[in-house]
């Protein structure tokens, strides 16, 4: 009997301020802008909306101020704690508020100046701030970027199923390809195996520069509601099959502890949100897959089973994961190319990939015309992709996951 | 509230914070400690509240021999902490101690991150760095007097695999 749940809630809505390193605004007046372009893409007004949800990590505006700059007037709202793994989440606590009669629309939004303000990587205010507890046993060590804390589990990755360099630069290169068909990318330009391998070291053995995200100012935000709603609106709705997260790993906080250190949350969530959602990854035509950087990505397609545990780095090299392939990963560029917003853009590509919306250099985007010609700068809309997913990462100790469909 | 300055860091250690005061206390006498349960016996690291097999509030710090090998590594070439800028590239390695191997579940370990560091506790060169390799915990005396736990070459031949990436 599929769960009483499934395909009940939609995203209807989807909207994003531009990807730059120069935003030169507040991240009140960013959450504003594209919390309103999500409810005219939905065809909504402030009056339609009535719940709000935001995380950040310190770093963002509250749903209040949103609120009272755009009339809305929420019956349910929070602005949670957390970055990556948490949209995936957050749209599954949106529908669990209106099912529980909380509310009926939410908008859901990360808003960042996260290259220009308050950067992710551990540098500027980050690094400034005074040490104490659990950030003692590793910080005095230089331990202290997202990359330097998933290393161990990275390097471990290489030796024992010898992944290559050369494997994870193809991650880069496939989403840089994608991201040339992508206007709104902020590196549009593709990039080779070489280009990857020549960038400098900024963490042996598992990471060169340009297998890091970017850092970006940007706000994002998707709107859900109903199914019966959904289908009164402007945009064709995109079914919520599933959604599972945040989970985690035996000691998440502390996923060193315990072997293999190559599996992450996600191998916990696997079995449940394709239950859920009555599928599994074989039924799946794309997929947004959290690309912090190029490793993230070969964990997570292992933990899902994409693949086998170990072929991960075959995987994302084999030219699935490229438009034209099997199963493409990340049209947008994703976090790689695109920009990065903790996880939202690459929920808000599939949404547009299976309304057939994906706005590329082909002319006729706009209603739906696509060439499927997939050359650089050219068109990027997948041709009638059923079902999509997103796998959320945390940190390896916790992610998230979602299954849509059309 | 004692607050040292180790490269740039504010390291704040309240007395209130039982987990990591009693570990640093420790390592100025030069001594590795861990904690233990006082009900089921197991160790744990990183030394919480509670034990995270069988829940139990009651512990007590036990010494450990500071002896294992290189679980997994890394070597920084970017520095994030300008503090850091004058130790690039700097090994950073996952140890793990001989303490409890593969108890209570297969693959389990009381893993530490620390610095590999050589006898003038400057960061290792990066060719002698690999998984496998056998260390031994070394203390070093910041001026300030705080201890920070790191890690050296012992110089045993390893136990099995040893495995460094080819670059």
């Amino acid at each position: 009997m599929p769960h009483p749940l499934r395909d009940r809630y939609c995203i209807v809505g989807v909207g994003e301020t531009e990807y730059s390193q120069h935003s030169g605004r507040s991240t009140r007046a960013m959450a504003v802008e594209a919390v309103k372009k999500a409810m005219d893409d939905a065809g909504l007004t402030p009056k339609d909306v009535d719940g709000l949800l935001s995380y950040h990590m310190g770093d963002s505006t509250p749903s209040t101020a949103v609120a009272s700059d755009l009339g809305i007037r929420p019956n349910f709202f929070m602005d949670v704690s957390g970055g990556g793994s948490s949209t995936e989440a957050l749209i599954g606590l949106a529908m669990g508020a209106i099912e529980v009669g909380m509310c009926h629309t939410v908008a859901i939004y990360r808003s960042m100046n996260g290259y220009s303000q308050v950067r992710i990587g551990g540098t500027g205010v980050r690094a400034a701030a005074p040490l104490s507890g659990s950030a003692l046993l590793t910080r005095p060590y230089g331990l202290i970027s997202p990359l330097q804390q998933f290393a161990f589990a990275f390097t471990r990755h290489m030796m024992e199923y010898g992944t290559t360099n050369e494997q994870l630069a193809m991650v880069k290169v496939v989403h840089s390809r994608h991201a040339s068909a992508n206007p709104k990318a902020f590196k549009k330009n593709p990039v080779s195996v070489e280009d990857v391998l020549n960038s400098r070291w900024i963490v042996k053995p598992v990471a060169h520069l340009l297998d890091c995200c970017l850092e970006t100012d940007n706000a994002t935000c998707i709107i859900v509601t109903s199914a019966e709603r959904a289908r009164t609106l402007r945009q064709r709705p995109i079914y919520i099959m599933a959604v599972q997260g945040r989970g985690t790993r035996p000691f998440p906080d502390n996923p060193w502890a315990e072997a293999p250190i190559t599996r992450i949350g996600g191998t916990y969530i696997a079995p449940r949100i394709f239950e859920l959602a009555g599928v599994g990854p074989e039924d799946v035509d794309i997929t947004g897959c959290y690309d912090a950087f190029t490793f993230t990505v070969v964990l997570q397609f292992e933990a899902y089973g994409f693949c086998k545990v170990g072929e991960g780095g075959h995987y994302v090299s084999s030219g699935i994961i490229a438009l034209g392939g099997k199963r493409p990963n990340n049209t947008s560029g994703g976090h790689l190319c695109e920009g990065y917003t903790h996880g939202m853009n690459m929920v808000i590509e599939n949404v547009r990939q299976l309304r057939g919306q994906a706005d590329d250099y082909c002319p006729g985007w706009r209603e739906g015309r696509h060439t499927y010609h997939y050359g650089p700068g050219g068109c990027r809309q997948v041709k009638d992709p059923e079902i999509a997913m997103n796998m959320g990462w945390g940190t390896p100790g916790y992610g998230s996951a979602l299954i849509l469909r059309r | 509230m004692p607050t040292y300055e180790y490269r740039g860091l504010v390291l704040h250690l309240p007395e209130l914070d039982q987990e990591h005061w009693g570990y640093f206390e420790a390592a100025r006498r030069h001594q590795l400690v861990v904690k233990r349960c006082l009900d089921c016996n197991l160790l744990r690291w990183e030394p919480g509240p509670s034990c995270p097999f069988c829940a139990s509030l009651r512990w007590e710090w036990a010494p450990v021999s500071g002896k294992g090998e290189i679980y997994s590594y890394q070597i920084v070439y970017h520095s994030v902490h300008p503090g850091f800028r004058d130790w690039v590239p700097y090994p950073i390695v996952l140890v793990e101690l001989d303490e409890q191997r593969g108890i209570p579940t297969p693959g389990y370990g009381l893993r530490i991150a620390a610095n590999l560091v050589d006898a003038q506790f400057r960061p290792e060169r990066e060719e002698r760095v690999a998984i496998g390799a056998r260390v031994q915990v070394v203390f070093m005396d910041l001026p300030n007097g705080l201890t920070l736990p790191q890690f050296a070459l012992s110089g045993e031949p390893p136990r099995g695999r040893v495995w460094r990436h080819a670059g």
